[in-house]
């Protein structure tokens, strides 16, 4: 357990070196807070009550989600892995005594804990920036509920990339997969839009597969809105994580046999 | 340079493209299938709040989708010919690389854009022709010869507007060694203005993005125009403002790399 800690140590230090980056990297999530304040502001000139929601509680469920969003890191384990395959570097993880998918959850853990900080600071700045009417609700149980939501839900998104990463033993160049990616899952989780805009047929498909839970069912938790679905909600995230550790195994197993090393 | 002669060695700089591109098969098609589902995706979102309000602004959800569609077609043809070949430059000027362009023969500019002509994003201009379509099947405007001409020279203009801005931010890093957060701007700049119509911003930010960097009007001012709701005055700022972009660009551009020193920069 400790060369993880190791890992995740050493990601969180040189989170450090490129902290101009990082910070630019929170302090561009205001393009999502000022986004969502010009298209809600015009949508919500003509109605007072857009699905439930009122202009300010559709900011901080943007809020919520842009920080959520944020903290997801694992998008860097799936370039990271597809570029070391595609190059013949990923030979130096193999002949390590690790455990390679725990190796990468461990380095997005390490970003995703140096961003946590800078990400509450950017959050406070944006409720006072855009005057935002933040509340959430009091009771801890849901917001338990809604912390252990999310790590599990950022648990799975590594496991997502790095099942793509690792498709480059085959595919060689997953940048395509991975950009197409990027659009479907910012969709799914509710980052774009509150899913409940959607038509209901849709969003209860939605509930059975894990993106539903990744940003959009923690943010409608914190905002006292569909409690009822936070203990299934859990359930099909750990089923879902444990589904995809074994597609994983089985995906490297198969795959690793026609890695020649060399790269291109 | 006569343009006879820019346009044969585009020719030629595509079909070295092409045969390079041939053995990433695969990857071919790759930018049209993820900008397919950013554009289609944009469409679901739209469609979700348009269920629930009749207009967002001024903008109907037909002129919605032809504002998406019309920023498809613009990414479309941006990606076809330039956007792959202009976001390499940085990297050549840090590197020095740019050498290799400027001892050429031929406008460095000329080559560094079209060099990396990419025909696998081509598809996605059938596509957005599609949803353009469909836009205009759900509006009640006349379409006349005129409408149609008028949208595709527009439409054109704003490609070239797209190019004289990349360029600009391109040409940055002539002074400063790194500017990679200006180009993380420009994404994020360009992410808010193909979601919303430029005509929804309000106060400083009109100025900020209908002016100073127009990310706004790109897609803006073509759909307008083809729903009837672009003045005469918007038509002739739009053009104005396109052709002294592009002057502007073109001197910067010089003026960069009368401050390229090599492989030192």
């Amino acid at each position: 357990m400790k060369k993880y800690y190791e890992a995740a140590k050493i990601m969180f230090k040189t989170q450090l070196v490129y902290r101009f980056d990082v910070i630019t990297g929170v302090v561009f999530s205001v393009f999502k807070i000022f986004l969502a304040t010009v298209l809600w502001g015009a949508v919500f000139e003509k109605k007072g009550i857009v699905s439930g929601f009122t202009f300010h509680t559709m900011l901080t469920y943007y809020l919520i989600t842009s920080f959520i969003s944020q903290l997801d890191q694992s998008a860097a384990v799936g370039w990271q892995v597809s570029s070391d395959i595609r190059n013949g570097r990923f030979s130096k993880y193999m002949i390590r005594p690790i455990g390679i998918f725990r190796y990468f959850a461990s380095q997005s853990a390490g970003s995703t804990a140096f961003l946590l900080f800078f990400n509450i600071f950017a959050a406070g700045v944006w409720i006072f920036l855009f005057q935002i009417d933040f509340t959430i609700i009091s009771d801890l149980n849901l917001i338990l509920a809604a912390c252990i939501m999310i790590i599990l839900g950022l648990l799975f998104m590594v496991q997502l990339h790095y099942f793509i990463g690792i498709l480059a033993f085959k595919i060689l160049d997953v940048t395509a997969l991975m950009m197409m990616k990027e659009n479907i899952v910012q969709f799914l989780t509710g980052a774009l839009i509150p899913l409940a805009l959607l038509p209901r047929a849709w969003v209860h498909a939605m509930t059975y597969f894990p993106f539903y839970y990744i940003s959009y069912l923690p943010t409608m938790l914190l905002l006292g809105r569909n409690s009822g679905e936070c203990v299934s909600g859990i359930m099909i995230l750990v089923l879902w994580n444990i589904a995809f550790g074994i597609i994983n195994t089985f995906t490297y197993k198969h795959l690793k046999s026609i890695y020649d090393g060399v790269g291109i | 340079m006569s343009i006879k002669r820019q346009i044969k060695i585009i020719y030629m700089l595509m079909k070295m493209k092409l045969s390079k591109n041939m053995a990433f098969r695969f990857s071919f098609f790759g930018a049209f299938f993820a900008d397919s589902t950013l554009f289609l995706i944009q469409l679901f979102m739209f469609s979700a709040i348009y269920s629930q309000v009749g207009s967002i602004g001024n903008w109907t959800k037909s002129q919605m989708i032809l504002f998406i569609g019309t920023f498809s077609i613009i990414n479309a043809l941006a990606m076809t010919f330039f956007l792959f070949g202009l976001i390499t430059i940085p990297e050549k000027i840090k590197s020095g690389e740019l050498d290799l362009y400027i001892t050429k023969p031929i406008p460095s500019l000329l080559y560094l854009s079209f060099e990396s002509i990419d025909l696998g994003s081509f598809p996605l201009v059938f596509a957005s022709i599609a949803i353009i379509f469909y836009a205009v099947s759900g509006m009640t405007v006349s379409i006349t010869f005129l409408s149609v001409v008028g949208y595709i020279f527009l439409v054109i203009l704003m490609t070239v507007l797209w190019y004289d801005l990349m360029v600009i931010i391109r040409t940055i890093p002539f002074f400063l060694i790194q500017a990679s957060f200006i180009e993380n701007l420009e994404g994020e700049v360009l992410t808010l203005c193909t979601k919303i119509p430029g005509t929804l911003f309000k106060g400083p930010f009109k100025i900020l993005f209908l002016i100073l960097l127009p990310y706004g009007l790109m897609a803006t001012v073509p759909a307008q125009f083809f729903s009837g709701t672009l003045s005469m005055s918007g038509f002739v700022y739009a053009v104005a403002l396109v052709v002294a972009f592009h002057a502007f660009t073109m001197f910067f551009w010089k003026f960069g790399l009368k401050h390229y020193k090599s492989a030192s920069s």
